[in-house]
């Protein structure tokens, strides 16, 4: 028996590529959930209640000190107990978000704090309310140094969506183990799905890194 | 006599137990141009940054054209803290330049003086531009209307911070150490503009400042302030050649000297 058989590589590959779509489906919902999270928890944060500011905290750093795995089975096995079932790529995209959204409020925390205090004093004196201070002049100002360090973080949930295989989502690594369950051949499926990680990877993060450069001639 | 469009009224003001601002009175009238001075620490910033509501008062009321700013009078006429929507209200006759500028870095010089008219007081935008490029024109940077804050020179930048404030239309207008970022050589753009504005009378100004030439051109009145109080308070050329008080006098000696080349 070869080690590698092309044949049969290129006869699995349709399906594997086929299961891509859920991978990169859950990504891009999932972060689309940290960041719209991500910034709510930082703007609770930044609360003048002390209470509500305290309680977001504690939910932000409760998060970021347990296991992204942990949380995924607490929301699809735990969940129902409570009456709330939820479909493997609903919980999958939850867990992700939830938990890239902690990470996503501290770098929109430094974004924030990078912006010159007196932006928040100019706006109080052109009369601006505390909304369209936030849409209008910070935000707008706190984003765009902190844009490559987001498109890191959104790499990397991409090459961590495998984690959603444990929550019984039939993502790309879930798929090429079960081709490889059928067949007792696992070589060619798990490195056809670690090349597609990388052939998507590699070149997002050199698209950061021009996008980087680009940031960083305009500031 | 018309009423004030500024009243303090023993104003307090603290930072935790240091004590800034201790029971000011003060006026100032319909168009008047009053200057500021004293030593750095002598609480004429605060002062200023209380009627621009920036720092919150501890003791005592302002009025703006007869209006509580920081507080709301309710059907007892009792005062409680102004809501939001109050000091908004009151605010938008106020406008400010700061020391710093401040200008929006992400938008044009145009955008930079369009986004509080659109944004904050509903205008149309073709009706905005209108305007902000006639406002530009009087400060003389017209030809820098789509360019960024960050190719500016100072003094240009504090003229489009001028403009910016000018066109919200404040009944009154501070200015906080307005040339004291610039380089020697720019300050001169910008005073000129800070006079053209003075010249034409409705816009009432507070102008804290350490160009006394400037202060005794401009101001109708000028307001001495040491260790959070107003120690002197009086037509330019009072204050300046005739102090009546050991502080204003040793604070203009120390100033004489440490101006004259």
């Amino acid at each position: 028996m070869k080690i590698w058989n092309w044949n049969y590589a290129f006869d699995i590959l349709p399906e594997i590529i086929s299961a891509l779509w859920v991978t990169i489906t859950a990504t891009v919902v999932g972060f689309g959930l940290a960041l719209i999270l991500g910034l709510l928890w930082t703007i609770l944060i930044r609360s003048d209640s002390k209470i509500v500011s305290s309680i977001a905290g504690g939910i932000v750093t409760f998060v970021r000190n347990t296991p992204i795995l942990v949380q995924l089975f607490f929301i699809f096995y735990v969940f129902p107990e409570f009456g709330i079932s939820l479909e493997p790529f609903v919980a999958g995209v939850l867990g992700l978000g939830l938990h890239y959204s902690t990470y996503l409020s501290e770098v929109f925390r430094s974004g924030i704090e990078s912006v010159d205090p007196g932006q928040w004093e100019v706006a109080t004196a052109l009369n601006f309310t505390k909304r369209k201070t936030w849409t209008r002049i910070i935000l707008p100002q706190a984003f765009p140094p902190v844009l490559p360090v987001i498109g890191n973080y959104f790499i990397t949930m991409f090459k961590e969506t495998p984690l959603l295989s444990a929550i019984t989502l039939v993502e790309i690594l879930q798929t090429a183990k079960n081709i490889g369950a059928g067949t007792f051949r696992y070589t060619e499926p798990f490195t056809i799905v670690g090349v597609l990680f990388l052939v998507l990877s590699y070149p997002a993060s050199l698209l950061l890194r021009n996008l980087e450069n680009k940031i960083s001639e305009k500031y | 006599m018309t009423e004030p469009i500024v009243k303090y009224n023993k104003v307090t003001k603290y930072f935790d137990d240091l004590q800034v601002l201790d029971k000011i009175d003060f006026e100032i009238q319909q168009g008047e141009k009053v200057a500021l001075i004293g030593p750095s620490g002598s609480g004429k910033t605060t002062f200023a940054r209380l009627l621009m509501t920036l720092e919150e008062i501890t003791d005592g009321t302002i009025e703006v054209e007869g209006e509580y700013l920081w507080h709301e009078k309710n059907e007892k006429g009792e005062l409680s803290p102004a809501s939001t929507e109050h000091l908004r209200k009151v605010r938008s006759n106020v406008g400010m330049v700061f020391q710093h500028f401040h200008l929006f870095p992400h938008m044009t010089v145009l955008e930079n003086i369009i986004e509080a008219p659109i944004t904050v007081k509903g205008k149309k935008k073709k009706e905005a531009t209108k305007q902000g490029k006639e406002i530009l024109d009087k400060v003389g940077l017209l030809d820098k209307a789509d360019v960024y804050p960050a190719q500016l020179s100072g003094g240009q930048k504090q003229r489009v911070a001028i403009a910016r404030a000018l066109v919200m239309e404040p009944k009154v207008l501070i200015f906080d150490e307005p040339t004291s970022a610039l380089d020697p050589e720019l300050v001169g753009e910008v005073l000129e503009v800070i006079k053209d504005i003075a010249d034409q009378g409705e816009t009432s100004m507070l102008l804290i400042t350490h160009e006394m030439d400037f202060a005794k051109e401009v101001a109708d009145r000028i307001a001495f302030f040491d260790d959070g109080k107003i120690v002197e308070d009086g037509a330019p050329s009072e204050i300046l050649y005739n102090p009546k008080s050991t502080r204003l006098k040793e604070f203009l000696e120390r100033f004489m000297n440490t101006q004259t080349p």
